[in-house]
C-alpha cells in the first residue's frame, strides 16, 4: 500500500492498475481528511460537539414528553359550588394548574395576552340555576396561538367537566329527576395511541428531530470537505483520481454521523423507553441511505457552484427545513403541489416514513424497507452527475479559489 | 455614519453569498415555506373501520364516519388484528372499532363503547381523525339516546355543557401556528449568519482581528437594523396577509417598535458572534443548523411549561426567544407592548449586554489607519 500522495494533478492510471490506483487513492484520501479534521478546531466542531450539544438540547426539553402543570385562570362569577368544585379539579389535574383567578373576563384575557396564563375558564353566574335545566354552559377560552397548549387545556377541560357532570348528576340530579332518567350515555369512546399509549411529544418529535439536525450537520459537513479543496486550491495536492476518493474523503464523515444516529436511538429506544418495534437493522440502514443522499447532494451543489459559502446557503435551503416538509407532523398530502414535490425530494421524507414504519410501528418488512429506495434513487441522482461535476472542477484550478 | 451604512449595503448588494443570504433567503423562504403547511387543518385523514356488531345503529355510525370531513374512510376491515396491521403499514392514521355488543348494550340501556386507535407516529392527524370519529359518535349517540328514551322515558340532560373558543389563531390553522414565528426566524438567522458572514470575509482581508472605528461599527448596525426592519416589513405586510395568518392585531407603531426591538438585540448578538468569526465561511457551517433549535426553545411548539426550568433560562440568552414571544403577540393576540413586559426587558438587556461585548471586541480603541470599507467587500 502507498501513502503518498500522487504529485501530478492528472495521474492517468493504466488500466491494470485501476483497481489498486482507486484503493490507493481511496486510503490516500480517507488518511488526509482525518489528519486535516484533527487540524481543523472549526470543521472537527460540526462533526464532534454540534450534533451532541443540538440534539442533547431538545432531548432535555422534550423529555416531560407532556404537557403539565398549564396555568389556568378560572373566573368563577357564579361564587358557587360548581366554581369551586372545577377549580379543586384544575388543581388536582395532571396537565393544568390553577394561576389566576380574576375577577371579570377583561382581566383573564389580558393575562392570556400577556402569556400568564394559556386558558381561562369562565362559569357564569346563572349556572347553579341552569344546571337543573341541564346543559349550563361553562366557557373554555385557549390561547390557539400554542396549539399543544391549547389542545392539553382542551382534553383536560373535557375530562374535567365530564367527571363534574357525573358527580353532579349523582349527587343533585337523582335526588329530582325520576327514575331511570338519570343513566350512562348511550355511546361513549374509548380512544388510545397505539405504539405510543401516553401520546407522547417526546417520542414522536425526537425520533424525527434527532435525524433533522444530524442530517443538516452531516450535509454542512460534506460541502465543508469537498468545498474547502476548491477554495483553497488544495484539490491540486490532493488530486482525486476518481469516485475511490471522493469515497475516502466522505467516510469519516459518513461513520460519524452513523455513530450520532445510533447514539440517538440508543436514547430513545434504550433510556428512554421508546423500544423499536420493527427491524433495528433496517433503521441503521435507513440512516445510512439517508446520508449517503444528503452526500450525493452535497457533491452536486460543490460541483455545480464550485463555490463553498454557495454550496453552504444552498444546503441551508435545501436541507434546512427538510423537519416542515417531511409530512411527519403536518400530513404532507394536503399541501400545494410544489410542497408535495418539493417534499418527495427531500431524502428525510422518506426516512420519516421508515422511522413510522419500522420504529414506531412494525410493518412487514418489505413495505417497511421501501423508504430505501427513494434515498438510493437521490443518492445516484444527484451523486452521478454530481461526483462527474466535481471531479472535473478539482482538477481545473482555474474553479479553484472562489468564494 | 451614514456613508458607513451605504459602503455596507453595497458590499453586501456586491457580494453573491451575503445577498443570498440577507436579501435572497427571506425572499424564497417565504415564497416556499408556507406551501409545507397550506392544508392548513387536517382534512380527510385516512381511517380503517371494522364493524363486528354489523347492526343498523353501527352501520349509521358508519356512514356518519364517512361523512365526516376530518375524516376518509379507506376501509372497512373484518378484524382489529387487520386494522392494526394497515396501520403498522401507514395505509391508515387512525381505526375505529365497533365491537360485537355494541347496539346489544345501547339497547339494554348501557353504554355501547367504540375503540379508536390513533397512529403513535401521527399525533396530529391521528387526534384529529380521533376528534372527526368523536364528532360522528355523538351524532349517533343522539339518536340512540331517542331509541333508549322510546324504552326508558327521556334522559335527563349532563348539568353542564363546555364551550371552548379557540383565541387569537381563530381558525386554529397549522401553518398559522407555526410560521408567524419561523419567519421571525428566519429574520434571526439571515441576520446572524449574513453580518458574520461579512465581518468573517472582511477579518479575513485584514488578517487580523477586525477593528473598527465606533463610527463605521455604528454603520454596520444600522445596515442590520435596516435589512432586518425591511424583512419584518415583507413578512408582517405582504407574506402574512397572502397567507391570511393572523398579524398585527396590536397596534402598527406597536408592531413596529416591537420589531424593532427584536432586530436590534439580533444585530448586537450577531455582531458580538462575528466578532469570534475568522472566516468567511465559518458561520454558515456552524450556524445553518441552529434554526431548528431555536424555533423550539422559543416555546411556540412546545410550551415553556413544558420545558425543565435551567432550559427556560437558558433560551432567554438568544433573542429568538423573547422576540418570537413578542412578535407573535404582538401579530396575533394584540394589546400592548406592555402586556409582553419581560420579553421586552429581556430584549432590551440583549441589545444592551450584546452590543456592549461588539463594541469591546469590534471597535477601534483610537482612529486608527481606518480599513476602509473594508466590512464585507468581495475578494
Amino acid at each position: 500500500m502507498s501513502g503518498a500522495v500522487p504529485a501530478a494533478p492528472r495521474p492517468a492510471a493504466p488500466f491494470p492498475a485501476a483497481a489498486a490506483g482507486a484503493r490507493a487513492g481511496f486510503r490516500a484520501s480517507l488518511r488526509r481528511e482525518i489528519a486535516f479534521l484533527g487540524r481543523s478546531p472549526v470543521d472537527l466542531a460540526l462533526l464532534a460537539v454540534l450534533p451532541l450539544l443540538l440534539c442533547a438540547l431538545l432531548s432535555w426539553q422534550l423529555a416531560g414528553g407532556v404537557v403539565r402543570g398549564l396555568p389556568v385562570a378560572v373566573v368563577a362569577a357564579d361564587g358557587s359550588a360548581i366554581g369551586r368544585g372545577l377549580m379543586a379539579a384544575i388543581e388536582a389535574a395532571p396537565g393544568l394548574r390553577l394561576a389566576a383567578k380574576p375577577a371579570d373576563m377583561a382581566e383573564a384575557e389580558r393575562l392570556l395576552r400577556a402569556g400568564a396564563v394559556r386558558a381561562a375558564v369562565l362559569v357564569p353566574a346563572d349556572a347553579p340555576a341552569r344546571i337543573h335545566a341541564g346543559a349550563a354552559p361553562v366557557l373554555l377560552l385557549v390561547n390557539a396561538s400554542v396549539p399543544a397548549a391549547a389542545a392539553t387545556a382542551e382534553r383536560e377541560m373535557a375530562a374535567i367537566v365530564a367527571h363534574a357532570n357525573a358527580v353532579l348528576a349523582r349527587e343533585r340530579l337523582a335526588a329530582v329527576a325520576p327514575p331511570g332518567a338519570v343513566r350512562p350515555p348511550p355511546v361513549a369512546a374509548l380512544a388510545t395511541f397505539a405504539w405510543n399509549a401516553p401520546a407522547s411529544q417526546e417520542f414522536q418529535l425526537l425520533s424525527l428531530l434527532h435525524p433533522a439536525i444530524l442530517h443538516l450537520l452531516f450535509m454542512l459537513a460534506a460541502v465543508s470537505a469537498l468545498g474547502r479543496e476548491l477554495r483553497d486550491g488544495t484539490a491540486r495536492s490532493w488530486a482525486p483520481a476518481g469516485p475511490a476518493a471522493l469515497a475516502g474523503k466522505l467516510l469519516p464523515h459518513l461513520l460519524v454521523f452513523l455513530g450520532w444516529s445510533a447514539l440517538a436511538i440508543l436514547w430513545l429506544a434504550g433510556v428512554r423507553g421508546w423500544r423499536v418495534e420493527g427491524s433495528l437493522p433496517l433503521l441503521l440502514l435507513g440512516s445510512l441511505a439517508m446520508y449517503l443522499a444528503y452526500a450525493g447532494v452535497a457533491l452536486l451543489l460543490v460541483g455545480a457552484t464550485r463555490t463553498l459559502s454557495q454550496s453552504l446557503s444552498l444546503t441551508g435551503l435545501y436541507a434546512g427545513a427538510s423537519f416542515a416538509f417531511a409530512g411527519a407532523i403536518f400530513p404532507q398530502q394536503q399541501a400545494n403541489a410544489f410542497g408535495r414535490v418539493w417534499s418527495d425530494l427531500l431524502p428525510f421524507t422518506h426516512f420519516a416514513r421508515l422511522v413510522a414504519r419500522t420504529w414506531v410501528a412494525d410493518a412487514p418488512l418489505a413495505l417497511a424497507a421501501q423508504p430505501l429506495l427513494p434515498m438510493l434513487a437521490i443518492a445516484l441522482a444527484a451523486g452521478i452527475p454530481g461526483a462527474l461535476l466535481y471531479l472535473r472542477a478539482a482538477r481545473a484550478p482555474s474553479a479553484w479559489g472562489r468564494r | 455614519m451614514l456613508s458607513a451604512l451605504r459602503a455596507f449595503l453595497a458590499a453586501v448588494l456586491a457580494d453573491r453569498a451575503a445577498a443570498l443570504l440577507l436579501v435572497g433567503a427571506p425572499l424564497l423562504y417565504a415564497l416556499f415555506y408556507p406551501s409545507a403547511y397550506s392544508g392548513e387543518v387536517v382534512r380527510k385523514a385516512p381511517v380503517v373501520v371494522v364493524d363486528e356488531d354489523g347492526s343498523a345503529i353501527s352501520r349509521r355510525l358508519v356512514a356518519a364516519l364517512a361523512a365526516e370531513p376530518r375524516v376518509h374512510l379507506v376501509a372497512s376491515l373484518a378484524s382489529p388484528a387487520e386494522a392494526q396491521l394497515w396501520l403498522a403499514e401507514d395505509r391508515a392514521v387512525a381505526a375505529v372499532l365497533v365491537p360485537a355488543d355494541f347496539s346489544r348494550r345501547i339497547a339494554r340501556g348501557e353504554t355501547g363503547t367504540v375503540a379508536l386507535v390513533g397512529h403513535g407516529a401521527h399525533l396530529l392527524q391521528g387526534s384529529a381523525a380521533l376528534a372527526g370519529a368523536g364528532a360522528a359518535l355523538a351524532e349517533t349517540g343522539r339518536e340512540a339516546a331517542l331509541a333508549q328514551a322510546r324504552a326508558a322515558g327521556p334522559p335527563a340532560p349532563p348539568a353542564l355543557a363546555l364551550v371552548t373558543r379557540p383565541l387569537f389563531n381563530v381558525r386554529e390553522g397549522y401553518g398559522a401556528a407555526v410560521f408567524p414565528g419561523v419567519a421571525f426566524v428566519i429574520v434571526h438567522q439571515t441576520l446572524l449568519l449574513g453580518l458574520a458572514l461579512v465581518a468573517g470575509t472582511a477579518r479575513e482581508r485584514l488578517g487580523r482581528p477586525l477593528r473598527l472605528p465606533l463610527r463605521q461599527l455604528a454603520g454596520l448596525a444600522l445596515g442590520g437594523l435596516v435589512l432586518g426592519m425591511v424583512q419584518t416589513v415583507w413578512f408582517v405586510g405582504f407574506v402574512f396577509w397572502l397567507h391570511d395568518y393572523p398579524r398585527a392585531a396590536a397596534p402598527l407603531a406597536e408592531v413596529l417598535a416591537g420589531a424593532a426591538l427584536f432586530v436590534a438585540a439580533t444585530v448586537a448578538a450577531a455582531l458580538a458572534a462575528a466578532s469570534l468569526v475568522t472566516a468567511r465561511e465559518q458561520p454558515l457551517q456552524l450556524g445553518l443548523a441552529l434554526s431548528l433549535p431555536l424555533f423550539f426553545l422559543a416555546g411556540i411548539s412546545w410550551p415553556a411549561e413544558a420545558t425543565p426550568l435551567p432550559l427556560q433560562a437558558f433560551a432567554r440568552l438568544f433573542p429568538t426567544t423573547s422576540g418570537l414571544e413578542l412578535m407573535v403577540g404582538l401579530n396575533q393576540m394584540g394589546g400592548r407592548l406592555a402586556d409582553h413586559l419581560p420579553a421586552v426587558l429581556n430584549l432590551l438587556l440583549l441589545a444592551l449586554g450584546y452590543g456592549l461585548l461588539a463594541a469591546a471586541r469590534l471597535a477601534a480603541p483610537a482612529p486608527a489607519p481606518a480599513p476602509g470599507a473594508a466590512a464585507g467587500r468581495r475578494r
